[in-house]
């Protein structure tokens, strides 16, 4: 554990040292702040728009949580498929650039150790993003209504997304020296493990033969923004906590391959 | 102290190192010469525990390389031939972080960071970033690295490759005086690829040269020099051909 928190603690620090994790910052504090703000000037039209036709039945149904929080976080799942690339491109693959390998792999740390502690700097990163995002829904508790529990649950859907991005960044920084490459594998890694719930219902609009809705099921399945979908609706199912630990398990496994890979060449 | 018992290592078709055997006892500075490609970097990545040999077993300081690598692992500093380094920690910094991966005991580690830097010149650049100094200190901070731990075994692959002659002559100096540091009740054992042949002359003690992966010359420096021959002739024969001189038996004690 004393290593884990020793390459963490080493990564966080670097990450801070270098531009990296301020324009990530700048970025996303700016979109969060465009998105939230374009999400409550148009709930305000919805309501007047509505009011104006007396649509009492649709203006009763209106609501903060559903109608701006979870679009809200919806489009930040987006932001975060470019920007949690950008925080871990530089995991492993800095240190082979450096030539700083050499000193993790000569040290008496295991492998693992290795890899949980660089997966928990970049967690820790994605974790002081989502809590930067929750400022903009806390502030519509201050003028509104929303209900805490479904906005929690949002929130906690972002940070699963997020560290399943996380995962899938540090593998893709595994497998090359180069932070560029890193950054655009995991970036298409991300950008297609997201669009496979449109992929299914392509498949399904098209009208495929009978196989069709059971591979759709599967693609659909697959989809991190079908299963964070049902989480920021404030709706947690065991079958997407499930999905998320797999996600993140599963590359965790995958990166700790691809580091070792260097002995057996 | 160190024991290498057949290594070999393959990379495809490629053998680069081919059944190399030899010791090295305690307090022992042995050169490790050879042409470049000759297996000499591949023979110190795998005594250092980060490549697996192929074939082959070998000890650091009693503990095998395959059966307790981190105990093995923990008993060796390493300088690698680009010396592993964060441009943007400062130099007190890194050696902390070192210290910690390298199971420095909390109580000791502010004290072990402190004599790394005194003993190889660090003290007024502890608090700079590393990227902002020179090449020879970088070299320094490598050497640092690889001592904090106060391992009983430093291996060190072209410490003083790029350097200019001030630098060699400095970095030299400090390689001879970490040689002949104490390390509890014993001399620290070193092992050091160089291409500098007077490097060899002098700090170490006994030759090791390697050929196309195999050893060629294991010798004390003292008897190879007895024979009249500089040490670049007898590196350029050893090295020439097929003509091998068989390896003789060095005066062993075991580690």
């Amino acid at each position: 554990m004393r290593h884990v928190l020793a390459i963490a603690g080493r990564e966080l620090q670097s990450l801070f040292a270098s531009p990296v994790a301020y324009t990530v910052l700048t970025l996303f504090a700016v979109l969060a702040g465009f998105f939230f703000l374009t999400g409550v000037l148009q709930f305000q039209e919805y309501i007047i728009r509505m009011q104006s036709f007396q649509l009492q039945d649709q203006l009763a149904e209106l609501n903060l949580n559903d109608h701006v929080i979870a679009p809200f976080l919806h489009v930040m799942s987006v932001v975060l498929l470019f920007l949690v690339p950008a925080i871990t491109m530089g995991l492993f693959a800095a240190e082979k650039a450096n030539g700083t390998q050499e000193l993790l792999l000569t040290s008496p740390i295991t492998i693992w150790q290795l890899v949980i502690g660089k997966f928990l700097a970049a967690a820790a990163f994605v974790a002081l993003l989502v809590a930067l995002l929750a400022l903009f829904p806390g502030l519509l508790f201050w003028y509104g209504n929303p209900e805490l529990g479904k906005t929690l649950t949002g929130l906690v859907g972002l940070l699963l997304v997020g560290l399943s991005y996380a995962a899938i960044g540090a593998f893709a920084s595994a497998v090359t020296s180069s932070q560029l490459i890193a950054f655009f594998l995991a970036f298409v890694m991300l950008l297609v493990l997201w669009m496979l719930g449109f992929l299914a219902d392509l498949g399904a609009a098209g009208g495929g033969g009978a196989g069709s809705d059971a591979v759709g099921d599967v693609l659909r399945y697959l989809s991190s923004a079908e299963h964070f979908e049902s989480v920021v609706m404030g709706l947690v199912d065991t079958k997407d906590l499930a999905y998320f630990a797999a996600i993140v398990g599963s590359f965790l496994v995958l990166t700790k391959a691809a580091v070792e890979s260097v002995r057996w060449r | 102290m160190i024991e290498a018992r057949g290594l070999s290592k393959r990379y495809g078709e490629l053998l680069a190192v081919d059944g190399v055997s030899f010791s090295v006892a305690p307090g022992e500075v042995v050169g490790f010469l050879g042409p470049n490609g000759a297996g000499k970097t591949t023979t110190m990545r795998i005594l250092t525990g980060f490549l697996p040999a192929t074939d082959g077993s070998a000890a650091i300081a009693g503990h095998d390389l395959f059966d307790d690598p981190l105990a093995a692992r923990r008993s060796v500093g390493y300088l690698p031939e680009t010396p592993p380094l964060y441009p943007e920690m400062s130099v007190e910094g890194f050696l902390d972080y070192v210290a910690k991966l390298k199971d420095v005991p909390r109580r000791v580690r502010a004290q072990s960071v402190a004599r790394a830097l005194e003993r190889c010149g660090l003290r007024d650049v502890r608090r700079r970033v590393i990227g902002a100094l020179s090449k020879g200190y970088r070299q320094r901070v490598g050497l640092a690295q690889a001592i904090v731990h106060d391992p009983p075994v430093l291996i060190l692959d072209e410490p003083t490759v790029g350097l200019d002659p001030i630098q060699i002559r400095e970095i030299r100096a400090l390689i001879a005086d970490l040689a002949s540091e104490r390390q509890g009740d014993r001399a620290r054992t070193v092992i050091l690829s160089t291409h500098i042949l007077p490097e060899v002359e002098a700090i170490c003690r006994r030759v090791l040269i390697i050929h196309r992966g195999r050893i060629v010359v294991d010798r004390p420096l003292e008897e190879l020099k007895r024979g009249g021959a500089s040490l670049e002739e007898i590196f350029a024969r050893a090295t020439s051909g097929e003509a091998h001189e068989a390896p003789a038996a060095p005066p062993e004690v075991r580690a």
